[in-house]
C-alpha cells in the first residue's frame, strides 16, 4: 500500500497540470455542491418553519366531502367543505400519539364590496379563535398598524397584500379602526392619490358559501398585519373571528347553537303578535352589522349584553365556538420526519371512527406554493446533480486521457509482473488524494460561504425567492448531516469518475507499451 | 535440462485485411543457464519470440513451455505472476518507473511479490546495484540517469527476482558502442555469477561474441543453431 501511495503521490506531483484541472475541477464540484446542499437544507428548514409551523401545520383534517386536497388556494373559486362535528374530531385526535397541538379554522373566500360602487374584489378569509390559533401559531404576524385582536374580539385583520389588493382595486385605502393614514406604509400608486384617497376602517365582506347563502357583513379593521415570512403570499389571507366568518360564509355559528336556550327577551318576540315582525326580521340595513357578543374563548363562557345597542340574539346565551361549523383542523406534529406515517395514522383512525373527515399532508394541502416549493427544491437538486455530471465528464476525460498518456510505464508495470489490481488501486489512489485534497478544501470553503451567506441576511419581497429561501431571508444552513451528503456526494463522483480510466488503465498491457516505444 | 520448449510456435497478426505471419513453426529448446542471442534482420520476429517466451505475447498455435509450465494455456493473472516470478525483462528503450528512483525501481518487483521483509528487500536491491555499478546513483530517478546507466538500473531489476530467465529485446540498440558493449559484459558477467539463462535478441553481428549460443531466424523461421 505504501508503494501504491508514494507512486501516486509522485505521480500527482509529476503531472501537476492535468492534477491541478482535476482537483480545480473537484473543488468547485465540492464547492457548489455544498452551497447547494446548504441553501436546500435552508430552504427545508425555512418552509417547515415559515409554512408548517406559522400555516398550515404539518396535517390538514378536510371533510371527506371535499373533493380537492388544494383547500388554502383553491383557483377554482370552489369552496372548502364546511366540518360540523370539530367536537368528535377533537376527542379523536386526542387519541393519537405525537401530535403536538392543533387548531380548527373556517377558510373560504368572500367578495369585498365597494361601498363606493365599484367591482367588488376578492380576497381569502382565515375564520379562528385568535388566542387559540396564537397558542398554536405563534408569533406568525405583526400590526404594523392598529394592532392585533384582543381575546373574543370581533374584526378583521388585514394583511399589508390584501389591502394592496384590495385598493388596486376598488381605490379604497383601508386603515384600522381608530387609526389615521399612515403614508410610511403606502405605495406608490397610493402615495399618488393621497389627495382624494378613499379611507376606511370597515370592509364589507359578502361570504361565498357552497349554496350560495351568504351574508353581507361589516366588519371593523382592527389592524393591518405583516406575516413575519412569505408575507406575499400570506398576505392574500384576511383573518377573521370565527363567529363573523361563520356569519359570513352562511354557516352554522355557535351562537346558533346556544340561541336553542332562548331567553325571555326572545321568546317574547317569537310568540309576538303579527305587528312585531317588523322588529323580528328587520335589520338596520342589508348589511348585518358585527353583532355578535364580546370576548369568548373556546369554553364556555356567557355573553354580556352590548350595552350601546340593546339586546341582540347572541348575548346573554351559552356559547362553546366548537360548536359551530369550521372548514378546516390544522394539526402541528411532534416530529415533523414522521408526516406520512401520522398522515396514515390519524386517516386510519378517522376512517374507522366514521367523523367524515381525512387527513392531508401539507404539501398537498397548500396546492400550488407546496409544489413549486418542491419544484425549486427538485431544480436545485437538480442543478447539484447536473453539476455532478459535469465534472465526473470533466474528471472522466482528463483522467482517461492521462491514462492512455502513461502506456508506457502502466504497460511497463504490468510485464514486470504488476496486475490489473495494482494498476487499478494505483489509479484509484491518484484521483482519491486528489479528491480528498481539493474536494475536502471545496467542502470546508462552501461550509465557510455559507456561514458567511447566512449572516449577510439577504432578504426578498418576490413570491418565487421567498420560496426559494423558505422565508423572506436566504438563511442557507449546513447540518452535520448535510456535510456528510456532501462528502458521500463527492465521494460517489470519485468513485463513478475513476471507473471509466481505470478500466483503461487496466486494459494497457506489456504490448501496447513495445508498440508505442 | 532445457528452461523454455517451444514446438510449431506460430503467431499471426492481423493488419486490417491482410495477416501477418510473423512466427511460422518454431522449434527451440534452450537449456537453464545459457546465454543466447536471438539474431535477425528487422521483422524477422525476434522481438515476437522473445515476447511470447516471456509471456507478453499469445501464441497463435504451438506450445510453449516456460519452467515445465504451458503458457499458452495460463489466464491473465497467472499470465502476470509467471512474468513477476519467472522472468525478467530488459526493454529497448529502458522502461524504468519514472517517479521511482533506481533503487525503488530494483525494488519494485520484490514489493508485488510480497515475499520478503522491507529489509530484506532493500538489501537484494542494493546488492544488485552495486553488482551493476550504480551504487552511487541510488536514489537517482530514471531522468537523472544517462542511457547507459538507466539499463544496469533494468538489468539489477530484472535479476532482482532471481527469475529463471531474462529476456532482453535489443538491449544496446540506443546505447553508444562502448556503453553497449559494458552492458553486454555485464549480462554475460551476470549469467556467469546468478546462473540465469540470458536470451537476448540483436541485429548487430558485432554482439554474438557474447552469446553461449545463437539463433538465428529469418521470416519467421529459425534458420540456423549455433
Amino acid at each position: 500500500m505504501n508503494l501504491m501511495i508514494k507512486i501516486a503521490w509522485r505521480n500527482i506531483m509529476r503531472h501537476r497540470g492535468k492534477s491541478l484541472v482535476i482537483g480545480v475541477i473537484l473543488f468547485v464540484g465540492a464547492f457548489l455542491m455544498t452551497i447547494g446542499n446548504g441553501v436546500i437544507s435552508g430552504m427545508d428548514r425555512g418552509l417547515q418553519k415559515n409554512i408548517v409551523n406559522s400555516f398550515t401545520g404539518d396535517i390538514v383534517l378536510v371533510s371527506e366531502k371535499q373533493e380537492s386536497d388544494e383547500v388554502f388556494i383553491e383557483m377554482m373559486g370552489k369552496t372548502v367543505e364546511p366540518i360540523n362535528n370539530f367536537k368528535q374530531v377533537d376527542s379523536l385526535l386526542k387519541t393519537v400519539d405525537d401530535l403536538q397541538k392543533w387548531v380548527p379554522i373556517g377558510k373560504n373566500g368572500a367578495l369585498v364590496l365597494n361601498e363606493e360602487g365599484g367591482a367588488p374584489g376578492f380576497t381569502f378569509l382565515i375564520g379562528v379563535d385568535f388566542e387559540r390559533y396564537q397558542k398554536v401559531f405563534p408569533n406568525t404576524m405583526k400590526a404594523v398598524e392598529g394592532r392585533l385582536f384582543n381575546p373574543g374580539e370581533h374584526g378583521v385583520l388585514v394583511p399589508t397584500g390584501a389591502r394592496k389588493q384590495m385598493f388596486e382595486v376598488s381605490n379604497i385605502w383601508f386603515i384600522p379602526e381608530g387609526c389615521g393614514v399612515d403614508t410610511t406604509s403606502m405605495f406608490k400608486e397610493a402615495k399618488e392619490m393621497r389627495s382624494n384617497l378613499v379611507s376606511k376602517q370597515s370592509i364589507v365582506f359578502m361570504g361565498m358559501g357552497a349554496d350560495n347563502t351568504s351574508t353581507d357583513i361589516r366588519l371593523g379593521i382592527k389592524g393591518i398585519v405583516r406575516y413575519n415570512a412569505l408575507n406575499q403570499i400570506w398576505g392574500h389571507f384576511g383573518i377573521v373571528d370565527i363567529e363573523s366568518y361563520r356569519n359570513c360564509i352562511g354557516y352554522i355559528a355557535a351562537a346558533d347553537k346556544a340561541s336553542l336556550v332562548l331567553s325571555d327577551a326572545d321568546k317574547k318576540l317569537l310568540g309576538g303578535e303579527d305587528t312585531d315582525l317588523d322588529n323580528l326580521f328587520s335589520v338596520d340595513g342589508m348589511i348585518t352589522e358585527n353583532v355578535f357578543a364580546p370576548p369568548r374563548s373556546s369554553t364556555k363562557t356567557s355573553t354580556a349584553p352590548k350595552a350601546a345597542t340593546g339586546p341582540s340574539l347572541a348575548d346573554a346565551i351559552q356559547t362553546d365556538l366548537d360548536d359551530g361549523t369550521y372548514n378546516l383542523v390544522l394539526v402541528l406534529l411532534n416530529d415533523h420526519s414522521k408526516l406520512d406515517e401520522k398522515v396514515k395514522a390519524v386517516n386510519q383512525r378517522l376512517k374507522a371512527s366514521g367523523v367524515g373527515v381525512r387527513a392531508v399532508p401539507w404539501k398537498k394541502a397548500i396546492g400550488a406554493i407546496g409544489s413549486m416549493a418542491v419544484l425549486i427544491k427538485s431544480a436545485l437538486f437538480v442543478f447539484v446533480m447536473f453539476l455532478f455530471f459535469v465534472a465526473i465528464i470533466i474528471i472522466v476525460n482528463t483522467l482517461s486521457m492521462a491514462a492512455l498518456e502513461r502506456t508506457s510505464e502502466i504497460g511497463m508495470m504490468r510485464a514486470v509482473g504488476a496486475r490489473k489490481g495494482f494498476i487499478s488501486t494505483m489509479f484509484f489512489g491518484e484521483t482519491a488524494i486528489l479528491s480528498f485534497f481539493f474536494g475536502g478544501l471545496g467542502i470546508v470553503t462552501g461550509y465557510v460561504t455559507v456561514r458567511v451567506l447566512a449572516l449577510c441576511k439577504f432578504t426578498s419581497d418576490n413570491d418565487m425567492v421567498q420560496l426559494l429561501f423558505g422565508g423572506d431571508t436566504f438563511h442557507p444552513l449546513l447540518s452535520g448531516g448535510d456535510i456528510l451528503l456532501a462528502v458521500i456526494q463527492l465521494t460517489i463522483v470519485t468513485l463513478i469518475a475513476v471507473i471509466y480510466p481505470m478500466q483503461v488503465a487496466r486494459s494497457i498491457t506489456p504490448l501496447d507499451a513495445i508498440a508505442r516505444e | 535440462m532445457n528452461i523454455i520448449e517451444i514446438r510449431n510456435l506460430k503467431k499471426n497478426y492481423a493488419l486490417g485485411k491482410t495477416t501477418v505471419y510473423a512466427l511460422r513453426g518454431i522449434d527451440l529448446a534452450i537449456e537453464k543457464g545459457d546465454l543466447i542471442s536471438i539474431v535477425g534482420p528487422s521483422g524477422s520476429g525476434k522481438t515476437t519470440l522473445l515476447n511470447v517466451i516471456g509471456c507478453i505475447d499469445n501464441a497463435t498455435e504451438g506450445s510453449v513451455k516456460v519452467s515445465d509450465r504451458e503458457i499458452t494455456k495460463l489466464n491473465d493473472r497467472q499470465i502476470t505472476d509467471m512474468r513477476l516470478h519467472h522472468i525478467g525483462f530488459i526493454f529497448q528503450t529502458f522502461n524504468l518507473i519514472p517517479v521511482l528512483n533506481a533503487l525503488e525501481n530494483v525494488e519494485f518487483p520484490l514489493l508485488l511479490m510480497k515475499k520478503q521483509s522491507k529489509n530484506e528487500i532493500r538489501k537484494r536491491a542494493e546488492k544488485l546495484i552495486d553488482e551493476v555499478g550504480l551504487r552511487d546513483y541510488l536514489k537517482h530517478r530514471p531522468a537523472e540517469l544517462s542511457g547507459g546507466q538507466r539499463q544496469r538500473v533494468a538489468i539489477a531489476r530484472a535479476l532482482v527476482t532471481n527469475p529463471d530467465i531474462v529476456l532482453a529485446d535489443e538491449p544496446t540498440a540506443n546505447l553508444d558502442s562502448v556503453t553497449g558493449e559494458q552492458i553486454l559484459n555485464l549480462m554475460k558477467d551476470m549469467n556467469r555469477i546468478e546462473q540465469t539463462t540470458f536470451i537476448f535478441s540483436t541485429h548487430d553481428a558485432n554482439v554474438l561474441k557474447y552469446a553461449n549460443s545463437v539463433v538465428k531466424i529469418r521470416d519467421g523461421l529459425i534458420v540456423k543453431e549455433a
